[in-house]
């Protein structure tokens, strides 16, 4: 039977709340992605020449899917190789540097093959590379992982044929806290320096060494104001120019 | 300086010129200029006419063309004489042609003669007193003289050199840009002045150029881009080997 109100009338019809619905597609494209060898280094060069190689890198990435990639992630990556038998290679490994701008851009992948550390630089634009997949997606703490040469092997080993993690488009990239333990000093470099801000190396030494290498710290250096470089505008402009292109 | 990669999967490296308002601005006959061949003088960057002098404007007034930053003389045969006033393209050049690049070297200020000459100095140590980066000696005892032309101490670049035998792998007619192998003598956005090669081996590599020049008005409709044939043109799919 209704509910009658304290007036005597029957209550007026309240429609329940309407659910809030979170559109996680409009929620991904405010996401961009625009690869760093995109933003023009700092100089007196014309601009005009980072126009036509931007041009050239449009191209190419209209042919081959060049997937977007940060330091930390596991990548294969089959180049044609005139000597090989197959006439084509596959290295797997983690991408522990992203160097150059421009066509010559590069990345290093790492990886453990019977107890040898190898690692190979590639360079995105080369015509020579056939596919690019990305095995496992996670940012680490650091935009370099140099570092992995002095830790232990175990951090730099993965299964050659590792099957990819799947990863859905619009989840953030996971950003992987792990902290490395190193082989004993010494090292290629001193990364306990604060020079290279280093905040991925579970650091076992002794204080006073930790102490000892906040000597050579700077920190007049982030107030320095020669050395800002403001690239937010120029991306933007960039952004809108590779999108643009690459919808066509 | 730019990457480029062949059909073959080699990579080489590019220097982009850019053909930035090349007008003729004169042509002087044989007699005139008394070498072997006719002269023809041609104009570089367009710049302001309030910092030139008036003698140099009088070229410029004379062709009706605006004040240039740089004028060069190129030796030129009777049959390729081109009209005072003309503008100078990139599509004058072709892929597959081989040119040389001259132009002034980056500055270096008043070097030391290691830098400059490349000498080996003295040790560091072992003691060595106050003679690190010295010349040593300069002459022999019997010369009692010091030859001209030694090798000395003095200012350094900002010269003009000579790269020989570039290879030109792809023009831009649209921006009016040359890629050319390899390096080129000068600093970033430097004049450069680009010939047809004078080695003997490339003698026979221009096959069929546009001669006397491209000129813009004609009726030959180039592509934007004109690649040479060996060049890996990115709307290709990937390399592969057979």
């Amino acid at each position: 039977s209704c509910r009658i109100s304290s007036d005597g009338k029957p209550a007026k019809f309240q429609p329940p709340p309407k659910p809030v619905i979170v559109d996680k597609q409009k929620q991904r494209e405010e996401r961009r992605f625009l690869s760093p060898e995109f933003i023009p280094p700092r100089g007196r060069t014309d601009p005009l020449k980072f126009y036509m190689e931007r041009k050239d890198m449009i191209q190419r990435r209209k042919v081959f899917n060049i997937p977007e990639f940060y330091v930390g992630h596991v990548l294969a990556v089959t180049t044609a190789e005139p000597s090989a038998s197959e006439k084509s290679s596959r290295f797997v490994g983690i991408c522990i540097q992203r160097a150059g701008k421009g066509l010559g851009a590069t990345f290093t992948l790492r990886n453990v093959i019977e107890d040898q550390g190898v690692e190979i630089c590639f360079e995105l634009y080369n015509p020579r590379i056939q596919a690019i997949e990305v095995l496992k997606l996670e940012k680490r703490l650091d935009e370099h992982l140099l570092y992995l040469r002095d830790a232990l092997p175990e951090y730099s080993s993965f299964d050659v044929n590792m099957k990819p993690v799947s990863h859905l488009d619009h989840d953030e990239i996971p950003v992987n806290k792990l902290q490395v333990r190193m082989k004993p000093k010494p090292w290629s470099k001193r990364w306990e320096r604060p020079k290279y801000n280093i905040k991925g190396i579970k650091f076992e030494l002794p204080e006073k060494k930790m102490k000892e290498a906040q000597k050579w710290s700077q920190p007049w250096l982030e107030f320095d104001m020669l050395r800002e470089y403001d690239t937010s505008k120029l991306e933007e402009k960039i952004w809108k120019e590779v999108s643009e292109e690459l919808k066509k | 300086m730019m990457p480029i990669w062949t059909k073959s999967g080699k990579r080489h490296v590019v220097t982009l010129l850019k053909v930035q308002d090349c007008h003729v601005l004169r042509y002087i006959s044989k007699e005139e200029s008394g070498g072997k061949t006719s002269k023809l003088l041609v104009g570089g960057k367009n710049v302001s006419p309030f910092h030139k002098s008036e003698s140099a404007m009088e070229i410029f007034r004379e062709a009706g063309v605006p004040g240039k930053q740089k004028v060069t003389t190129f030796n030129v045969t009777d049959d390729a004489i081109i009209k005072p006033g003309t503008p100078l393209y990139a599509a004058h050049f072709r892929p597959g042609q081989v040119v040389d690049v001259t132009a002034k070297t980056i500055g270096k200020g008043f070097q030391g003669v290691m830098k400059r000459w490349g000498f080996k100095g003295q040790p560091a140590s072992h003691g060595q007193t106050k003679t690190h980066r010295r010349p040593g000696a300069i002459s022999t005892n019997k010369a009692s003289k010091v030859y001209r032309g030694k090798k000395m101490p003095g200012k350094m670049g900002n010269i003009y050199r000579t790269s020989f035998g570039l290879k030109v792998w792809r023009i831009n007619t649209k921006h009016d840009i040359i890629y050319v192998n390899g390096s080129v003598p000068g600093h970033r956005n430097c004049l450069v002045k680009v010939k047809d090669s004078k080695l003997p081996t490339y003698k026979d590599c221009n096959k069929n150029p546009p001669f006397p020049t491209f000129f813009a008005d004609g009726d030959e409709e180039l592509p934007e881009d004109l690649y040479d044939k060996e060049v890996f043109q990115f709307t290709e799919p990937s390399l592969t080997y057979s």
